[in-house]
């Protein structure tokens, strides 16, 4: 993403000069408080929205629209509640294609992998908010992304739950490969998940840090001393925002 | 249990204000040509199933209502997913839209009697006319009310104009197309008997018309009682089919 800006019609920019790019495999956190413009500058990433000024490229070409190797996990669950769990997950491959037995297969693999496999026969609105959570990314997955692009998608759950879909993300980012761009305002968050983490004030990019600590991190690091000076300096820095 | 209680106190409150108005007309003496006591309009109604009297008016008035209501959702749905598609077409189109509404339609029974002719056409072409209109509104409520969300989800998922409107506006409309067609299928009733009443020699409403004239009030009020019935049971009939489908 090269000086990209964006405004929505008749207001003042949401974003201005955002330089920020992301490596394969790479997990960025953006983080800022509320009304920064975090969830304009993620959708633009996704082609959800084309830049006003600058430019956003992937691989190296203009972004013109919604890319298929980029899924995007909203900050609810965002189900549809007439479908079951399973044809959920299976929504973007049949929106593309015909659903085979192999796509079934590996919609319940995830849904496995995720700890619902039970469910995948019911309606989304039977679920827990952590398990509709959970259905949603694993149809994020499907796609098979090169990018995952998340608008705080865990905001809404309770601390456990919480820490148990940070804990599943990771594992299944690091199998995968996959870069991410985790928009978030949860500072603790940012820093357990991210390899790096942007920081966002007023539609403008203020501080980068990277977080060197080596992967895999148990929760056990949350405890540690060097977690929790990484937090009070990206506190401070955030501070300095409004 | 309870269920059972409140349907016990229903059929309870009927069957009393039945028989009020059966004392009430002998203690007052009222003649059964202002208002036959609710015997009377039993024994007309029973008379007429056994000599088969009613059959050939049931079906063709039953017949009017299903074709008219058919046809009338098929086009009111289609219409208003034309409509949804653009919003310019929408505003060029809706004034004669809501001016053909404003209009009464049963107004234009006698104008279709010279282009339609007399008979069953008539009938079905008016009751096409009342359905059209709420499932038109009801598709056009549908489509506009979709979650922002889901739209975003589909777009970010690449679905094509018609898969968003297929998979994802119809399907989370479907509540509200299924009163639109409840709705229909009432006015469908109303529509077909009125437009009996004139373009029509067979059917309930001609039998309501055929019943004044012979003074018969009793069998009107009979023929009334079968189209109340006949609308109550459809209607509970769509209602139960649009539970089991959603």
């Amino acid at each position: 993403m090269a000086q990209a800006g964006f405004a929505y019609a008749d207001a003042r920019p949401v974003l201005q000069g955002i330089d920020l790019s992301v490596k394969a495999g790479e997990f960025h956190c953006l983080l800022g408080r509320s009304g920064c413009g975090k969830t304009s500058l993620l959708k633009l990433a996704a082609g959800l929205l084309l830049p006003a000024s600058g430019q956003v490229l992937w691989r190296g070409e203009p972004v013109r629209g919604p890319l298929r190797e980029v899924a995007f996990v909203f900050q609810r669950p965002t189900l549809l509640d007439w479908l079951s769990v399973l044809d959920n997950v299976l929504l973007p491959v049949s929106l593309s294609r015909r659903v085979t037995a192999a796509d079934r297969e590996l919609a319940l693999r995830w849904l496995d992998r995720l700890g619902i496999a039970e469910h995948a026969q019911r309606r989304p609105s039977q679920l827990s908010g952590g398990q509709q959570s959970r259905v949603a990314v694993a149809r994020a997955w499907m796609q098979q992304p090169a990018l995952l692009c998340m608008d705080e998608p865990f905001a809404a759950l309770d601390a456990l739950t919480r820490e148990e879909l940070q804990q599943d993300l990771l594992a299944v980012c690091a199998e995968q490969g996959s870069a991410v761009l985790f928009v978030t305002h949860d500072l603790a968050e940012a820093v357990y998940l991210g390899d790096q983490v942007s920081l966002l004030d007023r539609g403008r990019l203020q501080e980068r840090c990277t977080i060197s600590t080596a992967r895999p991190r148990g929760t056990g690091w949350r405890d540690q001393s060097g977690f929790h000076a990484l937090c009070v300096s990206l506190r401070r820095q955030l501070e300095v925002t409004r | 249990m309870r269920r059972l209680f409140d349907v016990g106190i229903s059929a309870a409150l009927g069957i009393m204000l039945l028989l009020a108005w059966e004392l009430s007309t002998g203690w007052w003496q009222l003649s059964a040509l202002v208002l036959p006591a609710p015997s009377q309009i039993g024994r007309s109604l029973w008379q007429g199933f056994a000599t088969g009297y009613w059959w050939p008016h049931l079906g063709q008035t039953l017949l009017s209502v299903l074709l008219g209501l058919g046809l009338g959702a098929l086009l009111g749905f289609g219409a208003g997913i034309l409509l949804g598609q653009s919003p310019r077409l929408r505003r060029w189109l809706t004034p004669y839209l809501v001016l053909s509404q404003v209009t009464p339609k049963l107004a234009l029974a006698p104008l279709f009697i010279v282009w339609f002719g007399f008979g069953t056409l008539p009938t079905v072409v008016m009751t096409a006319l009342i359905c059209f209109f709420p499932l038109l509104e009801n598709t056009l409520g549908a489509l506009d009310q979709t979650d922002e969300r889901q739209l975003e989800l589909f777009r970010a998922l690449g679905a094509s104009h018609w898969q968003t409107l297929w998979r994802l506006q119809l399907p989370a409309g479907r509540h509200q197309l299924a009163a639109g067609l409840r709705v229909a299928l009432v006015l469908a009733w109303v529509g077909a008997v009125v437009s009996e009443f004139i373009s029509a020699s067979h059917g309930l409403g001609a039998v309501i018309i055929a019943a004044q004239g012979s003074m018969d009030t009793a069998l009107m009020f009979a023929a009334l009682s079968l189209i109340a019935a006949l609308g109550i049971s459809s209607y509970s009939l769509l209602g139960a089919l649009q539970r089991r489908w959603q």
